[in-house]
């Protein structure tokens, strides 16, 4: 009896939570690999590939920070000015001779701060989460330049050296550390996102917020949890940030935020909450890293850069949207096919 | 003295300028179905909210089983055995059949979610009910009818003793009403208590056991089902008798004003062929999924045409898109107000000069306040529209007065033509007869009327010709004096392969 509603395994893996769309980008990623390598075969040289997982992770990581908050329906435009408070906030103690890892604690536990309070004004006082982000990022971006008077720092100093080998330069089995930080970063948030009893929630609140209300859901500590994971994984990016360049820089991860959703978006996250895993994250971030790295090998210049990466954008949402609303006939043919069967 | 698994006594509850309650009382005994009734505005809902603990009550007391229960909350209400069934559905759509029933009491083992384990317990939820859903299926991917199965199995995986329906057959066809009734009447055999709200009266003859009749926020009575009339029952929820559930006027009917040849679009919309003659109303009948609803649209130039004409007295319009509709006077009142029929967030001034500021605008298209504020009081006179004032949102309105608005902004422009999807759902009785007045008005006058409905009364009381669709044909035509439930309900199911079998 059970049987007339299973369905295909395979195909129900596909549509839980928009998993099919990971599945057309990570080809259309495949092809753009295919086509950067044929253009420059330095594009697989293995030097070019570990950069390019370099360049990839920042991407990753913020990724994941919009990911977590775009599937409970709202939207973190704080995140690079949070990256650019965190790599300031850092580089300031450490300049001031601060031991590194202390440094670190103290400047995500600020970053922290930014998310509770990103998460407070959204669920408790009922601000658009747009315009609610809108103002702690120009806080946040206020915060990274006061820190140090409105100056990029110094050098971090040698003494730092462990903690940019930690963020940045060290290797390990021939890959850079910056890509384990954000591998490891992924692991636990994927966890969590599929596998725990808060990443349900996350999903339940951006899905139908009343609903998970009435279901004895706390909505708000949900949304606070989700702007939470965003601004921590915006903290480290920030440590990395500091860790690359070897000191603070004022306006670091500048349109983050849009980088991130970006990178969501294209890997399959929906804006309007309730949709997505993290594994199109990677394909997003990677899609992103991907363009960045192979057009600049390819010889093109920013600004037409920019313009191929932005189309790329509004291409892969436009396919999700013609996906999506290519299924309403179906269902209306199910209806048709179930008074069939309820006639005979 | 009998034992009762809810009672509330004395109940009250205000809103800010309105009194939503005035000293309620309402039982429950185990193993009934207790149908509460009233018109809307008259505090069901409401009531059924502070029971379920979403509203705190201004005074009165609530029992559970026998005690008294202090500053319910949704929480606590679940604890206690209580679960309502929204009007509108309270699903997560992404989310899985499983996931839903168990959300906000998931089960975890070890700091991971036991999916596995979720879902056999939810399917050994949907299995006791008879429901035949994966437990796995995304929720979203569900027909209506199943989403409610689903909300059903999710009240009672909480092992629920009370279950409150609010509306749950408004979106239903007739046999997942059946289905839906078979499951009330097993869980009122396994003792559990039932509230049942709905406007369609005539469903309780299936289920209820005691009926409680609200008005204004008053309570009125309680009777034994089997010792009262529908006729009574709606004596006691409008407080006077109505005399004409359907009132109809009588014209000559005229010549044919609006005709519809070989309109294809689409699987749903096959080969139509239909007109409408002055004076006189045409209702489409038809299952859910018929393709009734697709035709008007099809007709209005949301839905693209494949091919076909429609004529309006005697000159063929050119309709590609809603606005060469309704330049030609041909208009439609769609099926859900909230969503297609009105920007609710608008006053009910705005909504009414929507389709018409080509009139209201001067030719720099700066919008005339003048005109437009003596139309809309145009429009509220004569469509005795119940309103505060026109500046306030068209959400605040009641559903009746919704629908007049949708139909008094299409008037406004002298339109040629109405059709009308579904006019009357969700609407309580009273409303319903004003809207059939309304139409009515519309026929006296000349402008034809084309009607979308499911509910066999209304069709049968309203229309003066009936055109029957199944499966996106139109499948028969019945004059009033010839059709009956039964000769409707013969062409309603004239799907395509039964008629190939029969031929072959």
């Amino acid at each position: 009896m059970q049987s007339s509603q299973k369905r295909n395994p395979l195909k129900r893996i596909l549509t839980v939570r928009g998993a099919g769309q990971v599945i057309t980008v990570t080809i259309g990623l495949i092809v753009l690999c295919a086509v950067f390598a044929l253009l420059n075969p330095n594009f697989t040289s293995q030097r070019n590939l570990n950069n390019l997982m370099r360049q990839i992770a920042p991407f990753l990581i913020v990724g994941i920070a919009q990911s977590y908050v775009l599937i409970t329906g709202n939207i973190d435009l704080s995140i690079g000015s949070v990256l650019g408070m965190s790599c300031m906030i850092s580089a300031t103690l450490m300049t001031r001779g601060m031991d590194p890892w202390l440094a670190s604690a103290i400047t995500l536990i600020s970053c922290l701060a930014v998310g509770i309070l990103n998460g407070v004004l959204v669920i408790n006082c009922k601000l658009p989460p747009f315009i609610a982000t809108l103002g702690t990022m120009t806080i946040a971006r206020g915060i990274a330049q006061i820190v140090n008077n409105n100056m990029n720092t110094d050098a971090i100093g040698d003494g730092a050296m462990a903690f940019r080998d930690f963020f940045y330069y060290g290797k390990f089995l021939g890959i850079y550390s910056t890509v384990y930080i954000a591998i490891v970063l992924w692991l636990v948030f994927n966890f969590i996102l599929s596998k725990t009893r808060t990443g349900s929630h996350i999903y339940a609140v951006g899905s139908n917020l009343e609903a998970a209300k009435l279901s004895g859901v706390n909505i708000s500590k949900v949304v606070i949890k989700a702007y939470m994971v965003s601004a921590f994984c915006s903290g480290v990016a920030g440590l990395i940030t500091c860790a690359t360049g070897g000191l603070g820089t004022m306006d670091a991860g500048l349109s983050y935020e849009l980088y991130a959703v970006a990178a969501s978006v294209i890997g399959g996250v929906s804006t309007l909450g309730g949709q997505g895993i993290l594994l199109g994250t990677i394909v997003g971030a990677s899609v992103w890293g991907v363009m960045q790295n192979g057009l600049s090998l390819a010889g093109a210049p920013v600004a037409l850069r920019n313009i191929i990466i932005g189309v790329i954008v509004v291409i892969s949402v436009l396919a999700d949207v013609i996906v999506r609303s290519g299924k309403r006939p179906r269902r209306i043919r199910d209806a048709v096919a179930e008074a069939v069967a309820a006639k005979q | 003295m009998q034992e009762y698994l809810v009672e509330l006594q004395g109940v009250s509850k205000s809103f800010p300028g309105v009194q939503a309650l005035d000293h309620v009382q309402l039982n429950l005994q185990a193993g009934e179905v207790l149908a509460l009734l009233g018109e809307n505005g008259a505090g069901k809902s409401t009531l059924m909210k502070i029971l379920s603990g979403i509203y705190p009550k201004d005074e009165g007391v609530t029992r559970v089983y026998g005690n008294a229960v202090e500053n319910m909350t949704p929480q606590k209400a679940r604890e206690l055995g209580i679960a309502i069934i929204h009007q509108e559905l309270n699903m997560c759509q992404h989310l899985t059949v499983a996931e839903n029933i168990f959300l906000g009491r998931e089960i975890v083992r070890g700091g991971r979610l036991a999916r596995r384990e979720m879902n056999a317990a939810a399917g050994e939820v949907l299995r006791h009910l008879n429901i035949d859903i994966d437990p796995e299926t995304i929720v979203g991917d569900l027909q209506l009818s199943k989403q409610q199965m689903v909300e059903i199995a999710k009240a009672l995986s909480t092992n629920a003793k009370v279950l409150i329906m609010d509306e749950p057959t408004s979106a239903l066809t007739a046999k997942e009403i059946n289905d839906l009734f078979t499951i009330i009447r097993k869980l009122r055999a396994e003792g559990h208590g039932i509230i049942y709200i709905s406007h369609r009266l005539e469903e309780l003859q299936y289920i209820a056991d005691r009926v409680t009749i609200l008005r204004d926020g008053q309570y009125i009575t309680t009777m034994n089902y089997r010792d009262t009339s529908l006729r009574e029952i709606i004596s006691y929820m409008v407080g006077r008798e109505i005399k004409e559930k359907f009132p109809r006027v009588d014209c000559e009917p005229g010549d044919v004003i609006f005709e519809v040849k070989n309109l294809n679009a689409g699987r749903l919309v096959r080969d139509i062929n239909l007109s409408v003659r002055q004076g006189e109303i045409v209702g489409i009948a038809g299952l859910m999924g018929a393709g009734r609803t697709e035709t008007t649209r099809a007709i209005f130039g949301v839905d693209p045409k494949v091919s076909g004409e429609i004529w309006l007295r005697g000159q063929h319009v050119n309709i590609r898109r809603p606005e060469d509709s309704i330049r030609a006077g041909i208009v439609l009142v769609p099926e859900d107000r909230k969503r297609d029929g009105l920007c609710v967030k608008l006053s009910i001034k705005d909504n009414i000069a929507l389709p018409n500021l080509d009139i209201l605008c001067n030719r720099l298209t700066v919008v005339n306040r003048r005109k437009k504020g003596t139309m809309t009081d145009q429009t509220v006179h004569d469509l005795r529209i119940k309103l505060p004032n026109a500046d306030v949102d068209a959400a605040s309105l009641s559903g009746g007065n919704q629908q007049k608005v949708v139909v008094g902004k299409w008037l406004a422009r002298h339109s040629k033509m109405v059709l009308f999807d579904e006019p009357t759902r969700g609407i309580d009785v009273a409303a319903k007869v004003e809207i059939y007045n309304l139409m009515n008005e519309l026929k006296r006058q000349g402008i034809g009327v084309l009607f979308v409905s499911s509910e066999m009364p209304e069709i049968l009381g309203i229309s003066d010709r009936i055109v029957v669709m199944c499966d996106g044909r139109i499948t028969g035509e019945l004059p009033i004096g010839e059709a009956t439930q039964e000769k409707i309900m013969d062409l309603a199911t004239r799907f395509e392969s039964k008629i190939n079998h029969a031929t072959a």
